[in-house]
């Protein structure tokens, strides 16, 4: 019996274990056979599960772009503060020639630990410090949040607009002010409401902000809440209000409200950097990525787009050209 | 402002899980594994719910699947009598491990945003499972003080060898109440899923089960205080949106922490000496 407790909890931690890193299993499964030290391999850090649906859930595709791109050995793990660090190291010493952190507070462990391990190069999506073996991939997703907040003011018949929030961080802080100048700019004197649910994934709290929104007058709202958002999403649908996507194409959302979503691809710059590693020709650097090399989108929904009115749909094609173009810069802060 | 309807209905799970978790407590069994529970009961309620089309099949799975772990940890903590916060940790981490491992295995390796069926409302805001809630909260609270069993559940929790010496079973009072226990967490879980957030997310609980527990020593182990003070929480998280929308340049973390806050100050304030079970937390041995 005494032994009973013990096994349990081993037991559990190993079912834990399971989770975070099941899919970094599988997913190696398909290239098993090569795997020694002669091959490719690249892991993927993120701040919380890849099946979030959103943030962590877009790096993970790119991950999986590069497994069968480059038949890369994969692996994924999630790590936050200080197991960050310790999980680079982990995988530069089982020989890992790539390790990817989705997110800016990977872009400063990366460079402390590139020191040790010359052989592996460490990239950040976001951030701005970089090493001869480290860099970062900045996704310039204020650019789409732009053109959302153009999209909203325009549509909006209230003349307010909402953006829900997951945790208040830099990253969701700055798509948040892009969100909040294009709205602005197109249409001044429109109101845009700011909430924060403070954690991660609380479908429930990011609901009773979108409904509390809603009841104030918003009547479009957009969210950074990963896998929250249904929340977002069910109560613009039972509150008559539209709905904008964030990180991963969500136009098909059950709730039927989702009029356009800003979407990030990583699967290009990941390969891109999967591939200069592999061929050993990385030289540390910040890449910036936005809508002019296809990895920032907006993407309207096409079974509502003729719900939008014209002048709506000018104003974000106007804003979008000027954007590739380079006219027009969207706002976004330095992390 | 005040919408009580809707501070009721976001604060149910909470209301739940600590109505319920008061009747174990006052048997003497804390469940450290509140987090777990809630969060196993509303997965197994989202999945039935979904396949079934029926969201009160999915609360009805939610409270056998709460039921179930809380007998499962019983047999752990009450005939094994081992320590019941290690037991609860370990249920935590099980929960957490298991729900993450099934939703990717069932809703994809990049997750699945889940739209589940809703609850018919009764009377403005209001769903039957809201109606049950206040009446569990109100019973418990009366059967706790007034009947055989309460008295039996009682005397577990403060001073179980009077129990025994009077002829009863210790372990199967103490059984009861953890079922009791069990039975609302599961409820709780599912209702979050099925009544309020409409959707499942494997990390959604976010300390809701950690919170009922609080309030319980908070409501001094009354039931019906139990969910008042749920209520309470529930109240203070509505208004710190709300001022998060009118005042913009204040520090989002600061108003984020309020409900917190407040809790804690009106614990420190309202505390005066301990009305904690005796024997809360302490395996029963028997009396040879």
């Amino acid at each position: 019996m005494r032994i009973l407790m013990p096994s349990l909890i081993l037991f559990a931690t190993l079912l834990t274990g399971c989770s975070k890193d099941g899919q970094g299993t599988t997913a190696s499964n398909g290239t098993e056979a090569g795997e020694d030290s002669a091959s490719f391999k690249v892991a993927l850090l993120t701040p919380g599960p890849v099946n979030d649906s959103g943030w962590s859930a877009l790096a993970f595709e790119g991950l999986e772009a590069i497994r069968t791109e480059t038949g890369a050995l994969t692996s994924n793990q999630v790590a936050q503060g200080s197991d960050i660090k310790e999980s680079m190291r982990s995988y530069a010493q089982k020989g890992y020639q790539l390790v990817l952190g989705h997110g800016f507070e990977y872009n400063e462990p990366g460079i402390q630990v590139a020191k040790d391990f010359p052989d592996t190069v460490f990239i950040s999506s976001s951030g701005s410090a970089t090493a001869k073996n480290a860099g970062a991939i900045r996704f310039y997703l204020e650019q789409s949040f732009y053109l959302a907040g153009v999209l909203a003011a325009n549509v909006s018949k209230t003349g307010t607009v909402g953006m829900v929030g997951g945790p208040d961080v830099p990253s969701i802080r700055s798509t948040f002010k892009a969100f909040r100048a294009g709205a602005e700019a197109s249409k001044p004197g429109t109101k845009v409401l700011e909430v924060f649910t403070g954690k991660n994934d609380d479908v429930a709290a990011a609901r009773q902000v979108a409904e509390t929104m809603i009841k104030s007058g918003a009547d479009v709202l957009i969210h950074q809440a990963n896998a929250a958002a249904q929340g977002v999403f069910t109560a613009c649908k039972d509150g008559k209000a539209w709905a904008l996507g964030a990180n991963l194409n969500q136009n098909d959302n059950e709730s039927g409200v989702v009029i356009g979503s800003a979407t990030i691809s990583a699967k290009a710059a990941f390969l891109e950097v999967a591939k200069l590693v592999k061929e050993k020709k990385f030289d540390g650097n910040v890449v910036q990525l936005g809508m002019e090399k296809g990895a920032i989108d907006f993407v309207y929904n096409d079974k509502l787009k003729s719900q939008i009115p014209e002048p709506a749909l000018k104003a974000v094609e106007e804003a979008k050209s000027n954007i590739i173009s380079g006219k027009l810069v969207a706002p976004k802060d330095k992390f | 402002m005040m919408d009580l309807a809707s501070i009721l209905r976001y604060a149910a799970p909470i209301g739940f899980s600590a109505v319920g978790e008061t009747v174990g407590e006052r048997a003497g069994v804390i469940n450290i594994g509140l987090e777990g529970t809630m969060l196993l009961s509303a997965y197994a309620a989202t999945e039935l719910s979904l396949t079934t089309k029926s969201p009160w099949l999915g609360l009805i799975a939610g409270a056998i699947v709460g039921v179930t772990t809380s007998l499962a940890s019983g047999v752990l903590t009450i005939n094994m009598r081992q320590d019941q916060v290690v037991v609860g940790t370990a249920l935590n981490l099980l929960s957490f491990g298991l729900c993450g491992t099934l939703f990717e295995r069932l809703r994809g390796a990049t997750g699945q945003l889940l739209s589940l069926p809703a609850l018919p409302k009764v009377w403005g805001g209001i769903d039957l499972a809201l109606v049950v809630l206040v009446l569990f909260a109100a019973a418990l609270t009366v059967v706790l003080v007034r009947s055989d069993w309460g008295l039996r559940v009682r005397a577990s929790g403060e001073y179980p060898a009077s129990l025994e010496a009077a002829g009863y079973s210790v372990n199967r009072t103490r059984f009861e109440a953890v079922s009791v226990g069990g039975l609302l967490a599961g409820l709780g879980g599912a209702y979050y899923a099925i009544g309020v957030a409409g959707s499942f997310a494997p990390d959604m609980i976010s300390g809701r089960g950690f919170m009922a527990i609080a309030i319980v020593t908070f409501a001094r182990w009354k039931p019906i205080w139990g969910l008042v003070a749920a209520c309470l929480v529930g109240y203070f998280e509505s208004l710190q949106y709300q001022l998060q929308m009118t005042h913009q340049d204040v520090p989002k973390s600061l108003l984020i922490a309020l409900p917190y806050v407040a809790t804690l100050l009106i614990l420190i304030f309202s505390g005066r000496g301990t009305n904690a079970p005796a024997a809360l937390g302490e395996p029963y041995k028997g009396m040879r």
